[in-house]
């Protein structure tokens, strides 16, 4: 593979060769995008958890090599010695790495820059600072200069800026997806399900999500028994399915339609009105009207698409997201 | 040269040491407990005192302040009188040392598990506590700044110039952060609100880390590592340029554990760049430790004092390099919170003081007791234990933070949440949990082991109370070599190296304090931002008194996960001006339950009633325990204790909480209306019977408050700033 063509992997190199403090942008509760922008490829880079792993794994082959190739020079040292070349007169690549690296005054030749310092018997050396640490420090220094010079005269956005650019981003990926898939169903087009498969979900949702105020059987808890004819709310699944998906945050329903996906509420709604005419354990006592559905002669899987029922909850919509 | 005789004190290092495997022990038990209450909630038994909320900062800071500060005042003795050629200045100064250090620990002891708390962390005893501590840490530091004053070495070792910050250091961390307003002889107010009190509490939390757990230790090491393995220490140029590194930087780098909070952004940023400039510094430590063991690396194979010190000082490394990384914002959206934190705050805490701990323990008793340790098999079988005790504790820990981090910010395709209910990303973690109580198990196996091969080990000797030394006196004038380093003159000025200390920790704090407290715009206010009802008032002391803020932080940040989780209807993030009123700040630190900052309104009075009654009621399988002695049943009185709540209301007067004089006047009759009204709305469910005047109630006030203040401002909920 022609590796100059690969974009993730251009986008790679680009991000190894640049400032690091660019590593700060990244906001992980972005989904990850295909596509990198123009000064936020680092940030595609690393919000891809395959690529982070990519990384690492080269890292990790690396490590695997060396210690390989190390344990067979030491298994040729022990087997076949002879096979060995003396050593050259000049210094390995290695040793004068880290004789560069680091600057020690070999052990042999401590005595030279052994001080006069002795306390309770500790003596101590005058070692140079090791290079790789200084040269480690001055880059924590123009990293931070960097940084600030980023985050604060540049305009590299605040985390507020971040948060907004991530709400718009999941907007609009959340409206394309709903595009795509059509899972579009709202109060004006949701209609009681009947099949089982879709009735097995919302029991599904309903046991982990509504139990602890409605009671596994409906009877209600904290929540309103959902198994008489009385609805506080209205009544039959437009009724039912807005109530979940706005609720009635002060009597202590609350909205669902961020945590369940439409098609989701229409499960739970469903679900939830099997319940009807069934005997809780122990049922609450009736709340509110008992419901009378207008258009109950119709067939129930032909719901009121254009039931009028109030509509105080949309306000709330806007409100949201 | 005149000689001149003198006797070291050995007694009093001793004391300090066995008070510290004393509190350890304990101090580890309790950890045990409180970890094994994640996986069983019922192990609080339904009893105050033995309830998470309260135990957690029980733990801490007995393994802060009683385990390492013992320990580390132990090994300062030891060391100090042998590097100055000098007995301690006072023995009665010591005895107070002593003897006051452990009275506050029994205080801590006591008042802890009681509920009396200030709520800060590593900060949590009250007021007279708070006294006394300045009072003891003032006797150590005057103790060991005149031994210094009448020392026989001319300058000073390393390792002292890092205990003289730890000195002048602590007291100025625990003198501001403990500012507190007292009500009663056992509660107070912080002085400062909300995000300043954020502020300045981990300028301390961060900072009690530095130069209590840190910069003494690093003293220790200079003493006992070289000692042990009989090598000169690597490099004295090394020593110089990361001491003074260190303590500048570190000062700074509180605001790392405020990222993507209500903390104004420039602050944010000064944590984050501080805490990268520390790896230097704080590796500098490490590799003059290590390369001091150069020459000696055989040693460390047979000396198991070597072997706890060399992974010691590993373990230092390790969480002094992942410390700043952890400060990048990107990794500490995704790490804070989480049991991450704890993971890495147990490398440094089982592994660096810990381990460092130990082998000094192992290579001083036998020294004091003129004998020699009762059983290196022992020992070593404790270093292995122990090490495998810390890879059990954090690296489940470790998986535990990415899973739960994950599992909250991931989200469906259609913009719901894969985890909408907060407890599925709980009950995953309890594998972890359990792996993470076996790790400390195995801590404790080994502290076992150490007990037993220390009393065998001192019933075999004998201790040298009076350890006989002899050394010339300083003359008078002295004068410098020609050619020496520059340092060695402030080496030889103890005062000087005090006061330097003291300046070069001050320009930190006093930047980025000051102007959060002074300059207005850096907390810009909200209308709608009232003070809380005396009902709430009490509710929320109650809220202190159970240490729920050890599980519950209230600060939704700035991220699409958090918005939609915690306020799904005005997806609003927490901002500086909610916390106003807040005396003191109840961010938090991790969320082992949900953020509760939107909380109010989300559930019905009813709902927490039976939640608190048993929170596995409303959510099956939660983690929380029971908090049934808020309820007046089973013939236990839990009424509202309102003898304080005027006073109260006044100090937060005293505080700039502006209650109308015709509110104090009044707020008896406020508060029988609003609890009234909460006990109606309950009592309407005929499963629950209650009286205005409980406890619960007063706690229901406060939780259903919290965050709707900002709900009545549609115009600003809307318009993001």
């Amino acid at each position: 593979m022609n590796h100059r063509n690969n974009p993730r992997f251009f986008a790679a190199w680009t991000a190894v060769m640049s400032s690091a403090s660019g590593l700060m942008a990244q906001t992980p509760t972005v989904p990850a995008t295909a596509t990198a922008e123009e000064g936020r490829w680092l940030v595609d880079f690393f919000k891809d958890p395959i690529q982070i792993g990519f990384v690492v794994g080269i890292g990790m082959v690396l490590l695997a090599l060396y210690s390989i190739n190390r344990a067979l020079n030491a298994l040729r040292e022990t087997l076949a010695p002879e096979t060995i070349k003396a050593p050259k007169a000049a210094p390995s690549w290695y040793s004068s790495l880290m004789k560069g690296a680091t600057k020690a005054t070999p052990i042999e030749r401590e005595a030279d820059v052994m001080l006069d310092h002795d306390y309770d018997g500790i003596k101590e050396l005058d070692n140079s600072l090791p290079p790789w640490w200084v040269w480690g420090f001055y880059f924590t220094i123009a990293f931070s200069v960097v940084y600030l010079i980023r985050y604060h005269i540049l305009g590299e956005p605040s985390s507020k800026k971040e948060f907004e650019i991530a709400m718009a981003d999941a907007k609009a990926s959340v409206e394309e997806y709903r595009k795509k898939v059509g899972d579009a169903v709202d109060e004006t087009t949701v209609v009681l399900l009947t099949e089982a498969g879709r009735i097995a979900s919302g029991k599904k949702i309903y046991e982990s999500n509504c139990v602890a105020c409605h009671a596994a059987d409906g009877g209600g808890l904290v929540g309103p028994n959902l198994t008489d004819p009385n609805w506080i709310h209205g009544g039959g699944i437009v009724n039912v399915f807005k109530t979940i998906k706005y609720g009635v945050p002060e009597k202590g329903m609350i909205s669902w339609k961020d945590q369940l996906s439409p098609t989701q509420m229409q499960d739970v709604a469903s679900y939830v009105l099997t319940f009807q005419g069934t005997a809780p354990a122990a049922p609450k006592a009736p709340e509110g009207e008992v419901w009378v559905d207008a258009a109950a002669a119709e067939p129930t899987t032909d719901a009121p698409a254009t039931d009028s029922t109030s509509t105080p909850a949309d306000s709330l919509s806007t409100a949201a997201l | 040269m005149q000689m001149e005789r003198f006797r070291y004190d050995n007694a009093i290092v001793r004391n300090f040491i066995v008070a510290s495997i004393l509190w350890g022990t304990v101090g580890f038990l309790v950890g045990l407990w409180v970890a094994l209450e994640l996986i069983f909630p019922q192990l609080n038994f339904e009893l105050p005192f033995l309830t998470f909320g309260r135990l957690r900062a029980l733990h801490t800071n007995a393994v802060i302040f009683a385990f390492v500060g013992n320990a580390m005042f132990g090994g300062i003795y030891y060391s100090l009188q042998r590097l100055l050629k000098a007995r301690m200045a006072s023995d009665l100064l010591s005895a107070i040392h002593f003897w006051g250090w452990q009275l506050i620990i029994v205080a801590a002891a006591i008042t802890l598990p009681m509920g009396i708390t200030s709520s800060k962390e590593y900060a949590e005893l009250e007021w007279p506590i708070d006294i006394a501590i300045a009072l003891v840490w003032v006797a150590f530091g005057v103790n060991m700044i005149s031994t210094i004053i009448k020392r026989r070495e001319r300058h000073l070792y390393v390792a002292i110039w890092f205990y003289i910050a730890t000195f002048v250091t602590v007291a100025v961390l625990h003198i501001f952060n403990s500012l507190e307003l007292p009500v009663s002889l056992f509660k107070s107010y912080s002085v400062y609100a909300g995000v300043q009190d954020a502020l300045v509490q981990w300028w301390y939390g961060h900072n009690a880390v530095a130069f209590f757990l840190t910069t003494p230790i690093l003293g220790l090491m200079y003493y006992f590592l070289p000692k042990a393995a009989n090598r000169p220490v690597y490099s004295y140029r090394l020593s110089i340029i990361h001491f003074w590194a260190l303590i500048f930087l570190y000062i700074w780098a509180g605001p790392h554990h405020l990222l993507y909070s209500a903390l104004p952004d420039w602050a944010q940023s000064l944590g984050t760049v501080f805490s990268v400039m520390l790896i230097a510094p704080s590796w500098g430590g490490m590799i003059n430790g290590l390369l001091t063991l150069r020459g000696a690396w055989d040693k460390v194979r047979e000396s198991v004092v070597l072997k706890f010190f060399v992974v010691s000082v590993t373990a230092y490394g390790m969480s002094t390099f992942e410390g700043p990384m952890l400060s990048l914002k990107n990794i500490n959206a995704i790490a804070h919170f989480t049991d991450w934190i704890p993971a890495h705050v147990h490398i440094g805490t089982l592994g660096w003081n810990g381990f460092l701990i130990f082998g000094m323990i192992y290579w001083l008793m036998p020294k004091i007791y003129r004998t020699s340790l009762f059983s290196d098999k022992m020992a070593n079988a404790h270093f292995w234990i122990g090490t495998l005790g810390i890879l059990f504790w954090a690296l489940p820990m470790y998986v535990a933070g990415f899973t739960q981090s994950l599992m909250w910010k991931d989200f469906n395709p259609d913009g719901t949440l894969a985890y909408g209910n907060f407890l599925e990303t709980v009950t995953q973690l309890i594998p972890m949990y359990a792996l993470r109580a076996l790790g400390g198990t195995l801590y404790i196996v080994g502290m076992v082991l150490l007990i037993i091969n220390v009393v065998r080990t001192v019933r075999s000797g004998e201790l040298l109370r009076e350890e006989e030394a002899e050394a010339p006196a300083l003359e008078r004038a002295y004068a410098g070599h020609k050619g020496e380093h520059w340092h060695r003159w402030i080496e030889r000025k103890p005062l000087q190296m005090t006061f330097w200390s003291l300046v070069v920790i001050l320009i930190g704090g006093i930047i980025e304090i000051v102007p959060t407290i002074l300059i207005k715009s850096n907390i810009p206010t909200i209308a709608s931002v009232k003070p809380y009802t005396a009902l709430e008032l009490e509710g929320r002391d109650i809220y202190i008194r159970e240490g729920c803020n050890a599980c519950h932080s209230q600060m939704v940040r700035p991220f699409r996960s958090e918005v939609v989780r915690y306020d799904p209807v005005h997806q609003q993030y927490s901002m500086a001006g909610e916390y106003v009123y807040d005396h003191p700040h109840l961010w938090g630190s991790k969320r082992t339950g949900p953020d509760l900052h939107r909380e109010g309104g989300k559930y019905p009075h009813s709902w927490h009633y039976n939640h608190m009654w048993d929170p596995t009621s409303m959510s099956p399988g939660s983690l929380m325990p029971r908090y049934t002695w808020l309820y007046s049943a089973n013939g236990r009185d839990a009424s509202l204790n309102t003898s304080l709540t005027e006073k109260k209301l006044k100090a937060m007067v005293q505080l700039g909480v502006p209650y109308t004089e015709e509110y104090i006047a009044n707020w008896e009759e406020e508060l029988n209306m609003q609890a009234k009204s909460i006990a109606d709305e309950l009592n309407k469910d005929p499963n629950i019977k209650v009286q205005p005047r409980e406890e619960i109630v007063a706690l229901i006030a406060y939780l259903q408050r919290l965050g709707t203040d900002i709900k009545k401002e549609p115009a600003l909920a809307l318009n993001q700033p």
